[in-house]
C-alpha cells in the first residue's frame, strides 16, 4: 500500500532528522557543560542553539504525532526560555535536567513504535524541569520589579539598558522627568540638566514624547537613576518636583509584559510561546521561517541516506566483479585461439578499464559508508559525564582521533560495548576523589578515548588511570565461581589472568551497582566485538590504570579473502587475519599434550586440522602436500592446515541465514560467482575454538 | 485466511475470493517425497528452482543440505527428506528447491518432485488428527484432490492416475529451528 509505505518513509525521515538534532544538542550541552565547569562566560550563542534545537524537535515531534516528545520538549523549551533570558541560571542542576532530556528523547526515539515512552519516566522527569525552572522565582529580571513602560525599554540602546540594569542593581530608585524645551535652546539646556543631575543622578535616557510638541518646542521625557530621594532631586535639578516622578516598583507579582522588550541584548526573533497552545503544536510558520531556513542551507549539502540502500549497491558492485572475472576468463580463451588473439587482446584492455572503474566505483560506496568515531564519542562523554556524577567522581575525558573512520555498521554496534567498557572504568577503575588524594595522584582522575588507524585496521583504546586490576583478586574470583580450578590458576601468565574477565559469569564486584558489576559485562562486549571481526584485549598495572584496546577492520562490506581448499570444498579466510601461508612439513609437528604443534622460525605454534574440526567426509585421501595458513588475530596465532591455496579475492561477506545463526567457525558466505558459493571463516572465533584450553594450561595461544 | 487470500489476489481478481467466506478456498503446490505426495500452500511459496550446486555448512544441523545463492542472497537450503525422517535419495533432473517463506527466513526445501497446484475448500481438508505419529505437529490436514481435470500436465503425471491423498504440511512449524 503506498499510503502506509509514505507514512513509513516520512517516519523514518522523522527519526533520522530527530537524531541528529539529538546529537547536536549532546555536542552543545557538553560545550555548556565545559563552559560552565571553567567558569568562563557561557556563550549565549549556545543556549540559543540548544533552545532553538529543542522548538524544532517539538515542532516535528508534533507533526508526526509524537505527542509524548511534543511535550517533554515543550517543557525544555520553557526551561532553556528562561535560562536564555537569565530568568535560570545554568547550573549543574541545570544541565543534569538537560542531559537527562536528551537522553529521554533518545530513549522515546528507541521505543518508537506505538507504545512511545513507556520505559521513560516522564512523570518524574517532568518534577526534575519544574524543579529547576522554579528557580526563575529566585533570580527575577530586575527590570520586571520597576513598572517601566515598555514603548521606553523597547527603544533603549543596549549600553542604556546596560546602565539601568547596572543601577537597578545598586539599589537606587527610578525617576521619569518630563521637561519642555525649546528647540532653539536644546543642546545648551540638556547640557545645563546633565551637569545638575551628575551629583546625584544618572540621566539613562531621553526620549522625545508625542503630546506637548510643537514646531518650536519639545518635550522630552527623562529617565534617571538616583539613590536620593524625590525631593533632593528635584531640588538640585531646579525643576518643578510635579514634573519628577518616581518610577514605582511592581508588586510581589513579577511584572509579565516587559519581557520581550528590548530587542537589542536578546536573541532575535523567537516564536511567541503560548504555553496554553497544544504542547505539540507545529512551529507557527511566520515566526519560525528565519529558523527554517536556516537549517535548511545547513544541510543542503548532505544526503541521508539508508544503510541497506548502501548495501544493495555493494551487492552490484559484488556481482559486476563476478561478471568481470567471467569476462576475464572469455578473454582468455579467445587470446589462447591463434584466429581470436587480436580481438581477445582488445577484450583484456577494454576489460582492465573496466576493472579499474570498478575499484573506483567500489572504493566510492565504501567511502559513502565510512562516518567519523567522533559522533559515537560524543554520545560516550554524556555518558562519561553522567556516570562520573552518579558515583561522584572527578573525571575529566580526553578524546584522540574522533575523525577517525570506520564502516557505518560498525560504528552502530561499538556503541553499547564501549559504553560498557566505559561505565565499567568509571564504577571499578577510577577511585573516589578522597582515595585517588591519598594514593598521591589528582583528584580528578583521566579516561583518555584514544582512536587510530593502523594498516586495514582501526584500534580503539579505552585508558584509565584509576587502581588497575588486582590479579589475586581476579584469580581467586575465577576460582571461586568455578571457572577456573586452583592447580590451573597457578600456571596462568598475567595476560592470561586479565583475559578472565571476558569469561561468561565473571564479576568481581559483589554488590550491584547501577551502572556495572551484574557480571553480563564484559564477555558481551568481547562477543559484540568478535561478531565485528574485531578483538579486545586488556593491560593493566595496579595502582595505575587500565587500558583495553579494541582491534577492528575497517570495514564489513568488501574484504580481501584467501581463498583456500580443504577436502574439495572452497573457504575464504579475510586477508587481514593471514600474516602467512606455508608449505605444511610433516617433519617439524609435534605433539604437546594431544595437540598438534609446529615450530615456526623457533616459536611454538598451535595447529588446527580444519578438515578434521568440520568432519568433513574426503571423497579422496588427503593430499601429501598440505598448507599452514598462519591467522593470528590480536596477539594469538593459530597455523590452520588446509589442502590447497586458490589464492587472493575481494569478497562481499553475506550473513548467513537466522537457521544458521548457532553453527560456530564462519563469518558468513560469499559467492565466488559460477554459482559457486564459499564459506567465511570466522577467524577470531576459530582461533578461540582451537585455543581454549590451551590457555589454561600453557601460554602456547600468546606470542611470547 | 480468506482476508489474506483475497489481499494477495487483490491485483488481478479472481473468482475464487468471490467465493462466500464459509466456502474459502486454499491453494497448495503439491510434490513428492518417497512416492507420498504432500502440499505446502501456494502462498508460502516464493519460487521453484531447479537444483543449483550447494556448498556443505560444517557442524550444521543434519537437516541442513546446505547454502546456495539466490540472486546474490544467501539462502540455507533443507532436506525435506531428512526432516520428515524419510530415506535419503541422490537429487536428480526431477528434483527441485522449493524457496518457503518460514515466516522468519525464506527457505530452501529440496523435494523429489513437483507436482501441480490443488484447490480445496475448507471443509474438503481433513483434520490433523487422522494423520498419527510424529507429522502431526506440522500437518495442517489431509486433501483429497478432486477428480482431475483434463490438463495436459496431469496426464504425464503418473500420480495424479491414483485415487491420491495429499499431507498438507504447515510450514511455520515445519521450517522452524
Amino acid at each position: 500500500m503506498a499510503g502506509s509505505d509514505d507514512r513509513d518513509r516520512l517516519r523514518e525521515e522523522f527519526l533520522a532528522e530527530a537524531q541528529e538534532i539529538i546529537e547536536s544538542l549532546s555536542r552543545d550541552l557538553l560545550m555548556l557543560d565545559q563552559a560552565q565547569k571553567g567558569d568562563g562566560p557561557i556563550d549565549p550563542d549556545l543556549i540559543n542553539e540548544v533552545f532553538r534545537g529543542v522548538h524544532t524537535l517539538k515542532g516535528i515531534a508534533g507533526m508526526f504525532g509524537y505527542h509524548q516528545l511534543g511535550a517533554v520538549a515543550h517543557a525544555l523549551e520553557d526551561l532553556l526560555d528562561d535560562v536564555r533570558l537569565g530568568r535560570v541560571q545554568i547550573s549543574a542542576e541545570v544541565l543534569d535536567v538537560l542531559f537527562e532530556g536528551v537522553e529521554n528523547f533518545g530513549r522515546m526515539l528507541s521505543e518508537d513504535t506505538g507504545s512511545e515512552g513507556d520505559g521513560v519516566n516522564l512523570g518524574q522527569y517532568a518534577v526534575s524541569i519544574d524543579r529547576v525552572a522554579a528557580q526563575s522565582d529566585h533570580a527575577p529580571d530586575p527590570l520586571d520589579s520597576f513598572e517601566l513602560d515598555p514603548a521606553v525599554l523597547s527603544v533603549l540602546t543596549e549600553y542604556e539598558e546596560h546602565r539601568l540594569r547596572t543601577n537597578i542593581e545598586q539599589g537606587v530608585h527610578l525617576f521619569r522627568l518630563k521637561v519642555h524645551f525649546s528647540l532653539a535652546s536644546i543642546d545648551s539646556a540638556l547640557e545645563e540638566l546633565k551637569n545638575r543631575a551628575k551629583p546625584l543622578a544618572e540621566i539613562i535616557t531621553y526620549l522625545p514624547s508625542m503630546d506637548g510638541s510643537d514646531g518650536d518646542s519639545i518635550d522630552l521625557e527623562v529617565l534617571l537613576a538616583s539613590g536620593a530621594t524625590l525631593e533632593a532631586l528635584a531640588e538640585a535639578l531646579g525643576q518643578d518636583s510635579r514634573q519628577l516622578t518616581l518610577v514605582p516598583r511592581s508588586g510581589a507579582t513579577p511584572a509579565p509584559p516587559p519581557r520581550q522588550a528590548s530587542p537589542t541584548t536578546r536573541p532575535p526573533a523567537m516564536p511567541a510561546r503560548d504555553t496554553h497552545a497544544p504542547p505539540a503544536a507545529p512551529p507557527r510558520a511566520s515566526a519560525d521561517v528565519s529558523l527554517e531556513q536556516r537549517s535548511l542551507r545547513s544541510v543542503a549539502n548532505t544526503v541521508r541516506v539508508d544503510i541497506r540502500k548502501l548495501d544493495h549497491l555493494m551487492n552490484l558492485v559484488g556481482e559486476l566483479a563476478i561478471i568481470r572475472s567471467a569476462v576475464g576468463r572469455v578473454t582468455d580463451r579467445l587470446r589462447g585461439h591463434p584466429a581470436l588473439r587480436k580481438l581477445g587482446l582488445e577484450l583484456h584492455r577494454v576489460n582492465r578499464g573496466f576493472e579499474r572503474r570498478l575499484e573506483e566505483l567500489q572504493d566510492g560506496i565504501l567511502d559513502v559508508r565510512m562516518v567519523p568515531l567522533g559522533q559515537l564519542f560524543d554520545k560516550l562523554a554524556r555518558i562519561v559525564r553522567q556516570v562520573a556524577r552518579e558515583h561522584e567522581k572527578d573525571v575529566h575525558l580526553v578524546v584522540t582521533g574522533a575523525e577517525t573512520e570506520l564502516d557505518k555498521l560498525i560504528v552502530e554496534e561499538l556503541s553499547d560495548p564501549l559504553m560498557h567498557i566505559i561505565r565499567n572504568a568509571i564504577d571499578h577503575g577510577i577511585e573516589s576523589p578522597k582515595v585517588r588524594e591519598i594514593a598521591g595522584k589528582s583528584s580528578t582522575g583521566t579516561l583518555a578515548l584514544n582512536a587510530y588507524q593502523k594498516g586495514n585496521h582501526v584500534l580503539i583504546e579505552i585508558e584509565d588511570d584509576g587502581q588497575g586490576m588486582n590479579e589475586q583478586l581476579l584469580l581467586e574470583t575465577a576460582v571461586r565461581k568455578g571457572l577456573l580450578t586452583k592447580d590451573s590458576s597457578t600456571e596462568l601468565s598475567r595476560e592470561e589472568i586479565l583475559n578472565l574477565i571476558f569469561t561468561p559469569g565473571f564479576s568481581t564486584r559483589s554488590q550491584i551497582t547501577d551502572t556495572s558489576g551484574r557480571g553480563v559485562g564484559m564477555d558481551v562486549v568481547k562477543t559484540n566485538i568478535s561478531r565485528l571481526g574485531g578483538i579486545i584485549d586488556a593491560q593493566s598495572e595496579l595502582g595505575t590504570g587500565t587500558k583495553f584496546t579494541i582491534t577492528l577492520p575497517v570495514t564489513l562490506a568488501i574484504i580481501s579473502a584467501l581463498l583456500m581448499r580443504i577436502g574439495g570444498r572452497h573457504y575464504a579466510l579475510p586477508i587481514t587475519s593471514v600474516q602467512e601461508a606455508i608449505s605444511l612439513d610433516p617433519l617439524t609437528l609435534r605433539t604437546v599434550e594431544g595437540r598438534e604443534v609446529i615450530t615456526l622460525r623457533g616459536s611454538t605454534l598451535p595447529v588446527c586440522r580444519l578438515a578434521d574440526l568440520f568432519r568433513l567426509q574426503r571423497t579422496e585421501p588427503a593430499p601429501e602436500k598440505q598448507f599452514v595458513v598462519v591467522s593470528a588475530v590480536g596477539q594469538r596465532r593459530v597455523g590452520f592446515v588446509v589442502d590447497d591455496l586458490d589464492g587472493q579475492q575481494d569478497i562481499v561477506i553475506k550473513p548467513l541465514g537466522p537457521s544458521l545463526q548457532n553453527v560456530r567457525g564462519f563469518a558468513g558466505a560469499t559467492d565466488l560467482g559460477d554459482q559457486r558459493v564459499a564459506l567465511v571463516l570466522d577467524a577470531p572465533g576459530l582461533l578461540e575454538e582451537t585455543l581454549v584450553g590451551l590457555d589454561r594450561t600453557t601460554s602456547l595461544g600468546a606470542r611470547a | 485466511m480468506s482476508n489474506e487470500l483475497i489481499a494477495r489476489n487483490s491485483g488481478t481478481p479472481d473468482p475464487v475470493s468471490l467465493v462466500p467466506d464459509r466456502l474459502t478456498t486454499r491453494e497448495f503446490l503439491a510434490f513428492t517425497m518417497a512416492n507420498e505426495s504432500y502440499g505446502l500452500p501456494l502462498s508460502a511459496v516464493r519460487e521453484i528452482l531447479r537444483p543449483l550446486p550447494v556448498t556443505e555448512v560444517p557442524r550444521a544441523d543434519a537437516n541442513v543440505l546446505g547454502i546456495i545463492s539466490v540472486r546474490g542472497r544467501i539462502t540455507t537450503v533443507i532436506d525435506l527428506r531428512k526432516r520428515l525422517n524419510l530415506p535419503a535419495q541422490p537429487v536428480d533432473k526431477l528434483s527441485r528447491f522449493l524457496l518457503v517463506d518460514s515466516g522468519s527466513e525464506v527457505l530452501g526445501l529440496l523435494v523429489d518432485q513437483v507436482l501441480q497446484v490443488h484447490r480445496f475448500n475448507d471443509d474438503e481438508i481433513e483434520v490433523a488428527a487422522v494423520v498419527g505419529g510424529d507429522l502431526s505437529e506440522y500437518v495442517l490436514g489431509v486433501g483429497r484432490p478432486r477428480a482431475p481435470k483434463s490438463s495436459s500436465r496431469e496426464k504425464e503425471s503418473a500420480i495424479s492416475d491414483q485415487d491420491d491423498i495429499l499431507i498438507l504440511l504447515d510450514p511455520g512449524p515445519l521450517l522452524k529451528k
